[in-house]
Formats: structure tokens, sequence, C-alpha cells
């Protein structure tokens, strides 16, 4: 009898944990648990580009991220593959504040060309993928009204319509999220005829420095019959990154980190 | 006799043949709900034919979708098109557009002022919205069978929504949409107008270089859905004020009007033909009850016809709502000469039966052969290559052949049960008066002439003959759906104002290709690497530049010996030994820089920087660095950090392996990404912008080319070098790094509208202004005949789509498909005559006429200048069938009238009574009964409509004079075996 009241407690408690849990808490968390692990981080990507007809194009490349202040972050992207990209470079600082637009640079070796982008639409193809900058960085929690439609026994279901309708191309998205890892793990795009058109998911998860990590992601877009593939191999986690390689300086110059 | 048995068993069971003539069209009539309708010119061609599969290869490789195509032109705003007013409208439309959904009740509705819009799409017009019912023509037909939109919303173009790529503020580069909003200031207006005009892609095709026009262009996923998407769209713009002007063009939307208002004409063209006929019947036999007939067996053959093509399963295309036309004059034909025939004989026998008997036995074999003619000369377009051609003829064919078995039926049955005895004895001293009135007086007259003046008629039809000879070397085969409408058409007018703001609105496609994708071996990729290798490091690094070389040699025997050297192998052993080298070479200076680079700039002083790099790289590089650094020792910071890279840089970019990386991207960059082909292609389109049917070409190179000058430019630079940069960037390499931007743009994979993924393969969209076929053809020439003299350096092949050259093809097809098809059934049908007249030369006179007729006709659209276009090629055939009639009774009566009378001399006068007369009224039945078609919108109708009421007459002559003239002249030949005969 004992044990079956214990049970239950525990049954209670753990129900109330998740009962307790606000919408804004899950999606803070899960915002953390895709997007923050770890004070830094690196990881080696091969993105596959599949089109329609099955053919694809495959793009490899190394990406730094260190969480800076008040949650904004900074990325490095260098570029191994193909050939004719070798040591391509983007750099973005992702801004989490208020007002404040992310800044972005490429670097262009074969052109000897360093280049600030003005921030523009982060929902753009991210170098030709399927993947939008949105996708790669994280999509501002402030920009989405989030609501809890389904709790499931492993996983929260989250409708997220944006605050200003007018800034992007879908009406609302809908997200999995992992009860256990926080992780979102698959996510649907509706259209402003409310169609599904767009989806992206975590196909593979495995726990590296005890984060749950994304090991593979894909995104399909189902008007156009294209997906593309993100496999992540080499994934460290706090590393030591020192700021300063966050800078123009090293567009041209790129970081130990990235080739060695 | 055995002919007379169907005849006799109509007469004796009349009601047997009405019940099954019933029959007939109740089932055949049955077919026709399910009526589809097919107004594609693409499908003149099968669906097998290489150039359609090669057309459908090239839409689906560079995802091109038919266009309908929104002009919005404004004449009175001094901005033009550009003003805030109008910019704000076509922002309005495209959101609209985009958001063309089905509403709860499954109507098309839009999202207006951020409110659910279901526009009222059904015409105003009580006929106009029947004709659609009838026709199964749903206007709110916009949504494909899964719900989705017709229209194809990410890929429309239209300002909101196409890229630009431009200076932003701080020498940042934008990336964004054209018009990212629609404007609130004049200012902002120009800036949309100056980032067009600026943009290679968009000027002339998007906005027209006068600043008056916008197009848009609307995909749609399929052609059909252009004449319901372009009815929205002029639902939508309704409310435009009158400064905007709306035209909506394109192939798609040409044809697909083109089919709704052919079933328009079907409707109403067919049932008008046949009311003037019958109007001209009741004017010759004076009895409604008489002429009913032949008018019941024109409807149930054409119902009979039409139902059988429906029921078979085939569509309604252009040719085929043609056949009711074709088939009226033809059925009719035949109950007229049994009418006449019966008129004149009737008071000879004063029974109806009888004189049927009579008549029937008269005409079977004229008829028979007048008929098996007809279906020789319609079955013979089955042996054209275009699918509809052969429908349509073999369907007429199937069509004659009912409508004489129905004569030989329906018309003695009809005539027994329905007209009765009293009528008959009635009508016939009118009949007599009139067959010594106006027609018979004059045809008397005119047999006089063509007997004592046989020379000069001759003469004549040669003189004749051989202007129309001249006539004819002077055809131009030529079609363009859009000229299928008057001029005075809303189309027309569209295509007119369009063509004349913007590069045209017809599309053809130019896609070129290498020969072959070359794979370079392993020794031609050393040998490559060595050339670069000499010129980049022979001066700077002569040491290092002998060791790499000697490196290179050995690598290309070893695997010279190999056969299939795997080149990423012998790649990959390079690459490890020139890292050896940089390491000797530069590893000291990367050492250094390396270490200068972590420094934090925030107050870095020289001495930290040397004190930084104290026992880093090497003795001598530090000794350099320090010599090099002299002048810049009180920089600090960033600046500091800057100067000291900047001097690194200049020991330590020299770098072996990078070297390789780029003469691996160099040999193996794919056919359009090497600028010595990016270059050819530039050429050619600079060709292209002199070929005067071209009104604009544009390729992945102009989006290239804009892309390198916006990424490059730098305000602070001068002019001059800033336009350098407007081209193609120096190697591979660098043309691929301009080209990854594109293909991250907004409006995702455009560029590869214009390029294969694979970047071996490009298509140049081309625009004319005008679609007719010849000027397709003059493009396709000159452009083969730059290429020969100007072959690109790596063998291409070229390959043209698009709706404007499929028309060529169809063409060709159709010209060299009539061609034999006239001449084959040509041979038959004399063939025919002969073993009908038994009789060489008889037989050879019987095709005098419709040769005349055939050359006179084709003569007469050389002179006028009228384009050969697929009426005209199809009206041969109805020549053949039809002249030949004529020719056949006149021939048939001649002789058995000469054999009466002795001598054609005494027959000729009876020829130009009673047999002339039947010939006549039908040429003036079938002529005049077509006149309704000249008022069509259409102009195949007209074309139809006029020349029928022009071979009729021209037949007619043909018949009665040429070929009496010709009797005249050859009697002694035609008649000799007669006389011998009666003589004994």
């Amino acid at each position: 009898m004992k044990k079956l009241i214990t049970v239950l407690a525990a049954v209670a408690i753990a129900s109330s944990v998740y009962a307790e849990m606000s919408v804004d808490e899950i999606v803070k968390k899960a915002n953390e648990a895709s997007y923050y692990a770890g004070n830094d981080g690196s990881a080696e990507v091969e993105m596959k580009i599949i089109d329609k007809s099955g053919s694809s194009r495959t793009r490899e490349f190394t990406l730094l991220r260190m969480n800076v202040e008040g949650g904004n972050q900074k990325f490095y992207v260098y570029f191994k593959k193909p050939a004719d990209l070798y040591k391509q470079v983007f750099l973005v600082w992702k801004e989490t504040a208020e007002g404040k637009d992310d800044s972005r640079w490429m670097w262009l070796p074969a052109l000897n060309l360093k280049r600030s982008i003005a921030p523009g639409d982060k929902r753009t193809s991210f170098v030709g993928s399927d993947f939008v900058y949105e996708d790669v960085s994280g999509r501002n929690l402030k920009e989405d009204k989030h609501e809890l439609i389904e709790t499931t026994d492993t996983q929260y279901v989250i409708k997220n319509t944006p605050v200003d309708p007018g800034s992007v191309e879908f009406s609302y998205y809908t997200v999995k999220i992992d009860k256990d890892t926080f992780l979102p793990r698959h996510a649907e795009y509706f259209d402003k005829n409310g169609k599904h058109y767009r989806t992206v998911e975590a196909t593979k998860v495995e726990t590296i420095q005890g984060y749950p990590t994304v090991t593979e992601s894909v995104v399909s877009d189902l008007n156009t019959g294209g997906s593309t593939v993100n496999t992540f191999k080499n994934i460290k986690y706090d590393i030591g990154l020192k700021e300063n390689i966050f800078t123009e300086r090293f567009l041209r110059r790129p970081p130990r980190e990235v080739t060695r | 006799m055995k002919r007379l048995k169907m005849t006799s068993f109509s007469i004796r069971f009349p009601w047997i043949i009405m019940i099954l003539s019933l029959v007939v069209v109740v089932l055949f009539g049955a077919q026709f709900p399910k009526v589809s309708f097919d107004n594609d010119p693409e499908n003149m061609l099968a669906e097998d034919e290489y150039i359609r599969v090669f057309h459908n290869e090239v839409k689906a490789r560079y995802n091109l979708y038919d266009f309908v195509i929104v002009g919005i032109v404004n004449e009175q705003h001094e901005d033009g098109i550009f003003n805030v007013a109008t910019l704000g409208k076509i922002d309005d439309l495209t959101r609209e557009l985009i958001s063309l959904h089905q509403n709860a009740e499954g109507k098309p509705a839009v999202i207006r002022n951020g409110q659910p819009y279901a526009p009222a799409l059904e015409s105003e017009s009580g006929w106009e919205r029947g004709l659609a019912k009838v026709f199964g023509n749903d206007v709110n037909r916009l949504f494909t069978d899964d719900g989705s939109s017709a229209i194809i919303s990410p890929e429309i173009i239209s300002p909101s929504v196409v890229d630009n790529i431009k200076q932003a503020d701080a020498g940042q580069l934008a990336i964004e949409y054209l018009m990212e909003e629609a404007p609130t200031t004049r200012e902002e207006a120009l800036v949309i107008k100056r980032d067009a005009m600026n943009n290679p892609l968009y000027k002339d095709t998007l906005v027209s270089a006068d600043g008056k026009a916008i197009a848009l262009y609307i995909p749609i996923t399929e052609k059909t859905y252009s004449y319901n998407v372009a009815n929205l769209i002029e639902n939508l713009t309704a409310d435009w004020d009158d400064a905007d002007k709306i035209y909506i063009t394109g192939q798609p939307v040409a044809q697909d009007t083109f089919g709704v208002e052919m079933l328009v004409q079907m409707a109403t063209s067919a049932p008008l033909a046949g009311l003037a006929i019958f109007l001209l019947l009741l004017f010759f036999f004076r009895r409604f009850s008489l002429i009913i007939a032949p008018m019941l067996v024109a409807v149930i053959s054409v119902v009979a016809t039409m139902g059988l093509l429906i029921g078979l399963g085939y569509d309604v295309h252009i040719m085929s709502s043609m056949i009711a036309i074709f088939l009226m004059p033809i059925s009719v034909a035949d109950s007229v000469h049994i009418l006449s025939e019966f008129f004149d004989s009737y008071h000879k026998f004063r029974n109806k039966a009888e004189t049927i008997k009579h008549v029937v036995s008269h005409l079977f074999r004229p008829m028979l052969y007048t008929t098996l003619t007809t279906i020789a000369g319609f079955a013979s377009l089955a042996t054209t290559p275009i699918p509809p051609v052969k429908i349509f003829g073999l369907h007429v064919a199937f069509g004659v052949g009912l409508a004489w078995l129905l004569t030989m039926t329906f018309v003695p049955a009809y005539i027994m049960l329905f007209v009765r005895k009293k009528t008959l004895d009635q009508l016939k001293p009118v009949e007599q008066s009139d067959h010594h009135g106006l027609l018979g007086k004059t045809l008397g007259g005119l047999g006089k002439v063509s007997y004592k003046r046989w020379k000069l008629t001759l003469a004549l039809t040669m003189a004749v003959l051989a202007v129309s000879i001249i006539g004819i070397s002077k055809i131009k085969v030529n079609d363009n759906p859009v000229k299928w409408f008057t001029q005075s058409h809303r189309i027309r007018e569209a295509d007119r104002v369009m063509n004349s703001h913007f590069g045209g609105t017809y599309t053809a496609y130019l896609t070129l290709k290498p020969e072959l994708i070359q794979t370079l071996t392993c020794a031609e990729r050393v040998e490559m690497m060595r050339n670069a290798a000499i010129v980049r490091f022979d001066e700077t690094l002569p040491d290092a530049s002998a060791t790499f070389l000697a490196l290179l040699d050995e690598t290309n025997t070893k695997f010279q010996t190999l056969e299939n050297a795997d080149i990423e192998r012998c790649f990959v052993d390079l690459v490890g030994m020139a890292k050896g080298l940089d390491e000797q070479v530069s590893g000291a200076w990367n050492e250094l820089g390396d270490e200068i680079n972590y420094l934090e700039p925030e107050g870095l002083t020289y001495a930290k920087l040397t004190a930084a790099i104290n026992g880093k790289g090497d003795e001598a590089s530090r000794k350099t660095f320090a010599q090099r650094m002299a002048a810049f020792q009180s920089l600090e910071g960033a600046d500091l950090q800057n100067q000291a890279l900047d001097i690194i840089d200049e020991y330590a970019a020299l770098s072996f392996e990078d070297f390789l990386f780029e003469a691996r991207a160099d040999a193996g960059a794919p056919t359009f990404k090497r600028p010595e082909m990016l270059a050819y292609v530039d050429r050619l389109q600079a060709f292209l912008s002199e070929v005067p049917n071209i009104g604009k070409s544009s390729s992945a190179l102009d989006a290239l080319k804009k892309a390198n000058f916006e990424l490059n430019y730098n305000s602070a630079e001068s002019e001059d070098r800033n336009d350098a940069f407007y081209g193609i960037p120096p190697t591979p390499s660098a043309v691929s790094q301009v080209f990854t931007q594109l293909e991250g743009m907004k409006k995702k994979d455009s560029l590869f509208h214009m390029i294969t993924k694979d970047y071996n393969e490009v298509n140049i969209w081309i625009q004319l202004k005008s679609g007719d076929n010849t000027d397709m053809v003059e493009v396709v020439e000159e452009i083969e005949d730059w290429m020969a003299e100007n072959p690109p350096p790596t063998e291409l092949n070229v390959g043209w789509a698009g709706l404007t050259y499929l028309n060529v093809v169809w063409q060709d097809k159709m010209v060299a498909g009539m061609m034999n098809a006239l001449l084959s059934s040509f041979v038959v049908v004399l063939i025919m005559m002969m073993v009908l007249f038994r009789s060489f030369l008889f037989g050879l006179l019987a095709m005098i006429p419709l040769t005349v007729t055939i050359t006179f006709i084709y003569g007469l659209i050389g002179w006028i200048g009228k384009d050969y276009d697929m009426p005209v090629a199809v009206l041969s055939s109805l020549t053949l069938g039809l002249s030949v009639d004529f020719a056949i009774h006149f021939l048939e009566r001649s002789r058995e009238l000469a054999k009466e009378h002795g001598s054609w001399k005494d027959a000729i006068w009876h020829m130009f009574q009673e047999p002339a007369m039947a010939i006549s009224r039908n040429a003036i039945i079938i002529s005049i009964g077509f006149t309704p078609l000249l008022f069509a919108p259409l102009v195949p109708y007209k074309t139809v409509g006029f020349f029928l009421a022009t071979i009729m007459a021209v037949s007619w002559i043909a018949t009665l004079f040429i070929l009496s003239a010709l009797i005249t002249g050859l009697q002694k030949w035609l008649f000799k075996n007669k006389e011998t005969t009666n003589s004994h």
C-alpha cells in the first residue's frame, strides 16, 4: 500500500512538473537545447542538397559557434568542399535584443573579396540549400506567439504564429519537442493558404559530452520536391574558443580551429 | 438492279429507315456529354515526337513553366508605371495572386486587405454562362486535383518577389526583393525604377525600357488554366482606374482563349451556315417539306461523326471543331443532286417510288464515286504526321460515307413518308419555269460560249494556271496562334501593346550543352598544373618552384604507367607533398601570421606584438618582419595588427597547397563555370541582340555579371574600376563563388531556370517580338550560321525548345505531310476515275477541274500574301473532294447525253440544262451557305469560309466551262468509240 502511494505520488509529482511547465518555458528550454549547448562548440557539417529528380550537390563546412553576452551568439562557417568554394567563409553575429539586427560578413577567396551583408531577410536560403539562415542560427523566440496545442507521452506540440505575419512566408509552424531532451524533432510550416509546405526534422540525435545533440537534420520543401540533409560530425563542446576569431580579420586568415 | 437494293428497301420500309436513323442520332448524340476539348497547338505533334519530348525535358530540367503575361501600362503619369499608386496596386495584385486558395465553399478566394475575398468570376452574360456550362468550362477551375493553386506562387515574376542585389548603406551588400514593400513616396518609387533598369534580367522583360510598363509573369501548372487565370486577373483589376491599362497575353492565354471562343464558334457558325444553306435550298426548291431531307442528312451525319469522335475518346481540337463546317456542304451536296433530279423527272412518272428508283439508278454510280473520292481525299490526311489532322481526316471520311448512305436510304424514305403527292404535282410547273429562268438561260448561253470559243477558254485557263503557279511559288508557310484572332481582338491588341513595350512575349529556349563532358586524365591535369605553376611561382620562388615541378613530373610518370588512374588519388598524393613544400617555404611566416592574428587588438602595441612572436617562426622571418615593420611601429591596436598581417601575407600567400586546390577546382570545373565558355555565351548574346526578330535574350551570365559587379562594387573606388567588374570573374573558382551567392538569393533556385545545377548546361531565354514561324525559323538559322562561323571553345550541342519553336516543327511536318497526302490522294482519285469511266482520257479529264481549282486557290493564297497555315493546308483535301464531284457528275452526264444525242455538239445544249443546273445549285448553295463564317472573330473560320466559297466558284467554272471546252476539243477521241458502237 505504501509502495502504491509512493508510486502514485511520484506520478503526480512527475505529471505536475510537466503540467506546470509553461509554454514559454518549453520553447525557451528547446531553444537552449538546440542552439546554446555548451559555451561554444564546433562541428563538421556535410550538407547534401537533393533535388526533385534525386540528383544532389554536396557542401562541406566547419561550423564554430560561441555564446556571448545577452543570449547573443557568433558563428563562423568555413567551407572545405566543393573545391571551388574552398576557404569561403561566412561570419554571423546573431543579435537577440529587440531592434538589433544580425551582422553578416562573407569572404570569397577566389575574388579576394570581403563583403559585409546588409541585415536582410533571415529566411533566405543558406548557400542554396533548403535550410534558411534562421534554421542554422535559430529564430528569435520573441518573433512568434507560442501555444501548446498538444502534449503526448513523449512530446510537446507547439504552434508558433508570427507576431508580424508580413515578415515571413509562413502563416504558422508547429514543432514537436521531445520531453526528455527538449530538442525540437519535427517542425511543419504552413503557408498563407494553410497548406503544409515545409518540414524540418532532427532525424538523428546523440548525446555528446552530456549534451543531447542533433547529428542529422533534414529539410524538405514540399513545393519543389527538394530536400537538404545536414550531417554533423566531430562535434565538440566547450573547446575554449576566443571571441576574437569571430572577426573580419579571421576571414582571410582562417583560425586553426577550422583548418586543422 | 443491285444498286437499287438499298433504295428499294427504303421505299418499301421507310419507317424502319426512320427509326434506324433516330437510333443512330440518339446513340451518337448520347456521347456528347463526354466531350472534352483540346486547344493546345502542342498536340499538333504526337506525344512521343522528339521535339516535344525534348521540350518537356528542358522544361523539367530548368523548372520552366508556361506563363500568363500580365502587362500593366501607364502612359499618363510623368513617371510612367513607377508611381506610388500603380506600384502599390501591382504589389497588392501580386500578393492577391500568391494568396489564391479555395474557400470553404470550394470557390476561389484571395486575401485582399487582410480579408478573404471571393471574386465573382462567372460572366455576367447569360449566354456565355450557358455556353460555359454546356461545354463544361468552369471559370472557377483554378485548382489542381489536390486543391492547390493553379498559379505556382513561388515562381511568380513580379517586382514584389524578384531578387535584387544592390549596394546598401555603409558599404554593405543588400540582397532583397526589387520591391520589398510598396513605395510611399515618389523617391522610393524611383529607386525601384532605377534598380529594375540596372538589372539586365529585368529591363525589357519585367519593366519596359521606357518606364511605362511592367510585365508580370504568372506561372501556371497547366496551360489549360490560363484562360481562367486571365479571367481572374481581369476580375481582380476591374476596379483599377483608366490610367493603368491591363493587357493579358502570352501563348497559353492566346491558345486557351482560342479554345473557349472556338466553342462559341462551333455553337454559332455551324448552325448559321446550316441556316444559310437551308434558306438557299428553300429558294431553289420552294418546298419546305422537301428540303428538310438534305438538312436532316447533314445534321445526322454531323451528329454521328462528332458522336463517334467523342465516343472514341478523342478531344475536340481546333481541327475537329471544323468537322461540322466541312461535313455540312458535302453531305448536303449528294441529296441536292437527288432532289434536283427528282424534281426534273417527277413529271415523267408521277409516282414517288418510280421517280426515286429512276433517279437513284441514274445517279448511283456518280454518287458512289463522288463519295469515294471525297473519302479518299480526307482519308489521305491520315498519312500526315499530325494527330489532330489525322483524326479530322478520318472522321470527315466517316461522315461523308454516312451521308452517302443516308442519301441512298434516308432521303427516299423521307420522300415516301413526308412529301405529299399533291405538293409535287403543284410544284412542277413552278420548277419547270425556273428551269428556263435566269440561271437556266445564263447557263445555256455560257454553254454555247465554251463550245464555240473552246480555244479561247483553254487559252484563258492556261494563262490563269501560269499566273497561279507563280503565286504558289510565293506562298509563305507560316502560322502564329495569336494571329488566329482578328486584328481588333483584345488578345491581338495586348500582343501589339506588349511587344511594343517589351523585348517580346514569344518564348524560345536555346539550350547549350557540351557534346562531351570533359574529364581530364591525371596526366592532363598535371600538365595544366605544371604550366600554371610556372606562371605563379617561377619568378617569386624559383627554388621551391623547381622542387614542385619535379614533384609534378614524378607524379605524372607514376600515374602514366597506370591506366584509369584515380584522379583523386593523384591529387591527394600531391597535396601531401605540397604541404611539406609550403612548410619549408612559408611555414615560418604562417606561424608568425597565425600568432599575430590571434592577438587581442585592444591595447596592442608594437612592443607587445614583438613579445608575442618571440620564438615563433624562424630567425630569418622575424628579422625580415622587423625590417618591414620599422616604419609602422607607432601604429596601435587593430591598425597595427592589420599592417603586420598584410606584410606577412606577402610572404605567406604563395602556398603550393592553395595552388593545388585552385588547380583542382579549375581542372574539374563544369563547362559553364569556365570563363572562356561564359565569354562565348557573352559573345553569342551580343550577337543575339543584333538579330532583328529577337527582342531580348537572358542567361545565367547576365545574373553572374551583375552579381560580380555588385559584389566587387566599392563606393570609395573609381567608376572605371567598378565598371571593370561588370564581367566574367577570372577563374572557375571565382565564377563559382559568385554563382553561389546567386544560389542563395531570396527567390531560391531562380538561377537554375537558366543553368543546370551541375553548371554543365545553360538555357538562354530568347524573347521574340513575333510568334510567326517564319521569324522563329530565321532566328534559328541566323544563330546556327553564327555558331558555325564562331565555334565555341568546347564543342556544344544546341537544342531548341519553347512554344514558338514547337510551332515551327509541327508546321514543317504539316506542309510536308499535306503535300504527301494531296499527292497520294490525287493518284488514288485518278485511278478511281479511270476505273469509273473505264477510260484513261475521261479519267484524266475528271482531274482537270480539281487541278485547276487547287492551283488557282493556292496561287491566290500566294498572291494575296495569306500565310499557308493549318486551315489553308487542310482545304486542299476539301477541294479535291468537292471539285472532283462536279467533274464526275458532269462527265458522266456528258457521256450519257452524247450517246443519247449522237454527238457532243447536240449533247452540250442538254448538258447546260438540267445537269449544269444541278451542279450550279450545289455550288451556289455551298458557297453562299458559308458566308456567315466570314463574320467569325477567329481567323481560321474566316479563312475556311472565304476559301470554301472561292473553291466552289472556281470548281464550278472549271467544271462547266473548262471541261466543256476540253471535251469540245477532244471530242474526236473521247466519243470515237461510242460513235463506232452506235453505228453498229
